[in-house]
């Protein structure tokens, strides 16, 4: 049947020439079966867990009701159990008995070339939240089916043009905007000649300098989010530390975890040690990116080719730690405005950091809502694990899996007057929140965490 | 046939679950856990906690009560049931159902009572459960959409075998006593040959219980049965406990030196 009929959604595909730029070859579709058979069966047979998220399942389908894409989309497809489905039926019938023996009695098929393309739609419309790990009654993680299923399709070549092309540019130049140094260093300048003008008071965003500590930003501050970057510089300036910015590594995020965790998660995850000894540092600081602070507390220790000694912290960690100690005077009072906190599902879900954002959010603002459900029960913000497609059909269906977001916001009630907060703490939730608040009509404004912290640090001036 | 399957298929059927089920779990044991994927509800910081943790979802169905109550209702009464009738089933049969007196607890006419009135009871349980279940995976659209054959004869097989057994309490002429079945299964452990004058062998229902219990602990290692260790298996990988980096930054003066590793903590954390 061909795809047009089959109404399967998909991403813009990399060309060839794309795919070699993150140094893959493609496999031509008549070998492309072969390949995926091969493959499947290494990384069933490295990943315990995927075997026995493959192996397990009961199909009671808890999942369905919990994940937000089949809560916005109703597709059949975006049930976690189903989609995962997609491969585990041709695992089944390749590496099991059963599937060896009854393949139509338990539910297994044979690979064709249209089960790759129906895999490459559905695991890129999965945000890899782990909303469906977290409910399934054994904590089976579809989330790994689906890391699996993406890392297959990009050994065969199939990697969207936005994950491939952003792949290319953290390889060129250090991070995934493709900002080289000189960018880097006027952004920097002109966000510090912001701050002058906000607060009054004079401080530096140093790069490339010898410095105690490391701070990894995520590019995207320097464009979309400048406030979070001002931020970051506001709480280490106030602190009197001694940090900097490397034009190498000026990428919190690691596109490695979504699409390759081999290589592209390793180069990535290499560069941050190698940089923070380039420049003496002794601790680094991860910055605001849920999924990069993933990599790179979760995965990264991992991924290195020599033993890391130097301790990687997060951001929010530090700042809470700081507030504990009394070490800021936060005027919890300049930001009245009514604000509500999105947990950044790895944050929540995969960092231990639901405590964290808690303590630096109730320091910094005095209007401060919770959402519900929140903490590592809330749902994901519908852009997770970067699938931020910009092609009309992927677009609409990130607004529909933001649904269950506006739906949460509004019941907070903070949109109502039009002059609400909605704080998350993570570029790619940033990223998708400031369509979704537009498209969903909520009358709040996207921030970031650190962005309230620097404004209780230092209240602006002249406003 | 009677006599294959009470006296040659109970050997190959356990021989089949014991080796299926080492070729299944040897084969997970072969795998790594290549990243620390803990699920961080949060994390528990020691192996006590994990355990813990793994336990009361082993137990309790935690995860499965917060997100759905209506499953975990009818999943949780199936399993407690079944586990509280395969429990009677090696107590009631090992002690004749003198449990209760044994420990002191009741008469020796008492105890086989209420031995008689839990096993009773619990298979009606087992019973509502398993329905209730195959009432959802036909009548919840979702449920369907994701439900192959197999999903339904599990079922459907479990129901049998407790249906069968039910029976069997109910109508005393078709059932068993407690003595004939020991002496069934003593013959079984002890390698000896079951001869033609035993009860057991004149009793359809028995067998046909047998042989269905059989028939699940055959299919148990190449089926989502397997959910049973995979339940551990998976759950200690994503339960593993976490410690959390010393936080304090170098060079700062408020609150110790920070790279230094302060009140305990490991500099850099990680899972345990």
């Amino acid at each position: 049947m061909p795809l047009t009929e089959t109404g399967l959604k998909q991403p813009v595909k990399a060309s060839a020439a794309d795919m070699l730029k993150i140094d893959i070859n493609p496999v031509p579709d008549d070998r492309k079966v072969e390949e995926a058979i091969k493959h499947l069966n290494e990384l069933g047979q490295k990943f315990r867990s995927l075997m026995i998220t493959f192996e397990s399942c009961t199909k009671c389908g808890a999942c369905a009701e919990n994940c937000h894409t089949y809560l916005g989309t109703r597709d059949p497809y975006n049930i976690p159990t189903n989609r995962a489905d997609l491969m585990r039926k041709v695992y089944k019938r390749y590496f099991t008995p059963e599937g060896k023996f009854f393949p139509k009695f338990i539910g297994a098929k044979d690979l064709e070339l249209e089960d790759l393309e129906k895999m490459y739609s559905y695991y890129y419309q999965c945000n890899e939240c782990r909303r469906c790990a977290l409910v399934c009654p054994f904590g089976l993680d579809t989330c790994e089916v689906t890391m699996a299923g993406r890392q297959l399709l990009h050994w065969l070549g199939m990697v969207p043009k936005l994950q491939a092309s952003v792949g290319a540019a953290m390889k060129k130049t250090g991070n995934h905007t493709g900002i080289p140094k000189g960018g880097l260093v006027d952004t920097c300048e002109f966000l510090c000649e912001d701050i002058v003008d906000e607060t009054g008071v004079d401080m530096k965003m140093p790069i490339d300098q010898n410095a105690d500590i490391l701070y990894i930003p995520s590019s995207a501050d320097f464009m979309l989010n400048p406030n979070t970057m001002t931020g970051v510089a506001k709480f280490f300036h106030y602190l009197g530390a001694n940090w900097t910015i490397s034009s190498e590594i000026a990428e919190a995020g690691n596109f490695g975890l979504l699409f390759d965790q081999r290589h592209t998660l390793r180069a990535n995850s290499m560069r941050i040690i190698d940089e923070a000894l380039k420049y003496g540092c002794k601790k680094v600081v991860w910055g605001e990116c849920g999924h990069g602070w993933r990599a790179g507390k979760m995965y990264l220790p991992g991924m290195l080719d020599r033993p890391g000694r130097i301790p990687i912290v997060h951001l929010h960690d530090e700042v809470r730690y700081y507030i504990e100690k009394g070490a800021l005077k936060l005027n919890k009072d300049v930001v009245t405005r009514p604000v509500t906190l999105h947990d950044p599902c790895n944050f929540g879900r995969a960092c231990n950091m639901s405590d964290t954002l808690r303590v630096v959010m109730n320091a910094s603002v005095s209007n401060f809502v919770e959402m519900t459900p929140n903490r590592e029960r809330n749902f994901c913000c519908g852009g997770g694990s970067a699938i931020l497609f910009d092609d009309p059909e992927m677009y609409d269906l990130r607004i529909k899996f933001s649904a269950k977001k506006a739906e949460q916001v509004r019941e907070t009630g903070v949109d109502k007057d039009g002059d609400g907060i909605l704080c998350a703490p993570c570029s790619i939730c940033k990223a998708q929140l400031y369509p979704m608040v537009k498209e969903h009509k909520l009358g709040v404004e996207v921030k970031g965490l650190i962005d309230l912290v620097g404004l209780a640090l230092y209240p602006p001036i002249n406003e | 046939m009677t006599y294959f399957i009470l006296q040659i298929l109970p050997y190959i059927s356990i021989a089949v679950l014991v080796i299926g089920l080492l070729y299944r779990i040897g084969r997970w044991a072969n795998g790594r856990i290549v990243h620390n994927i803990t699920l961080t509800t949060p994390a528990p910081t020691t192996q006590t906690g994990a355990v813990v943790n793994i336990a009361t979802e082993a137990v309790f169905f935690r995860s499965l009560f917060q997100a759905d109550k209506a499953l975990w209702s009818g999943a949780w009464i199936m399993h407690v049931a079944l586990f509280s009738v395969l429990g009677g089933h090696v107590v009631g049969f090992g002690t004749l159902g003198l449990q209760f007196y044994y420990i002191g607890l009741t008469s020796a006419e008492l105890s086989t009572y209420l031995s008689d009135l839990l096993g009773t009871s619990m298979g009606i349980l087992v019973l509502l459960g398993l329905f209730y279940l195959l009432y959802r995976r036909m009548a919840i659209n979702e449920v369907k959409q994701i439900s192959a054959p197999s999903d339904y004869l599990h079922l459907i097989l479990l129901i049998a075998i407790v249906t069968v057994g039910n029976t069997m309490r109910f109508v005393p002429e078709w059932g068993l006593h407690y003595e004939p079945v020991r002496d069934y299964v003593v013959q079984l452990l002890t390698f000896s040959a079951v001869t033609a004058d035993m009860e057991v062998m004149h009793k359809p229902l028995f067998t046909i219980h047998l042989l269905l219990v059989q028939i699940l602990a055959m299919i148990l290692p190449f089926s989502k049965l397997l959910h049973i260790p995979g339940m551990f298996a998976h759950r200690w990988i994503l339960t593993r406990p976490l410690v959390e980096p010393a936080p304090g930054l170098p060079g700062i003066p408020v609150g110790g030196s920070g790279h230094a590793a302060s009140s305990g903590q490991s500099t850099s954390g990680g899972v345990q």
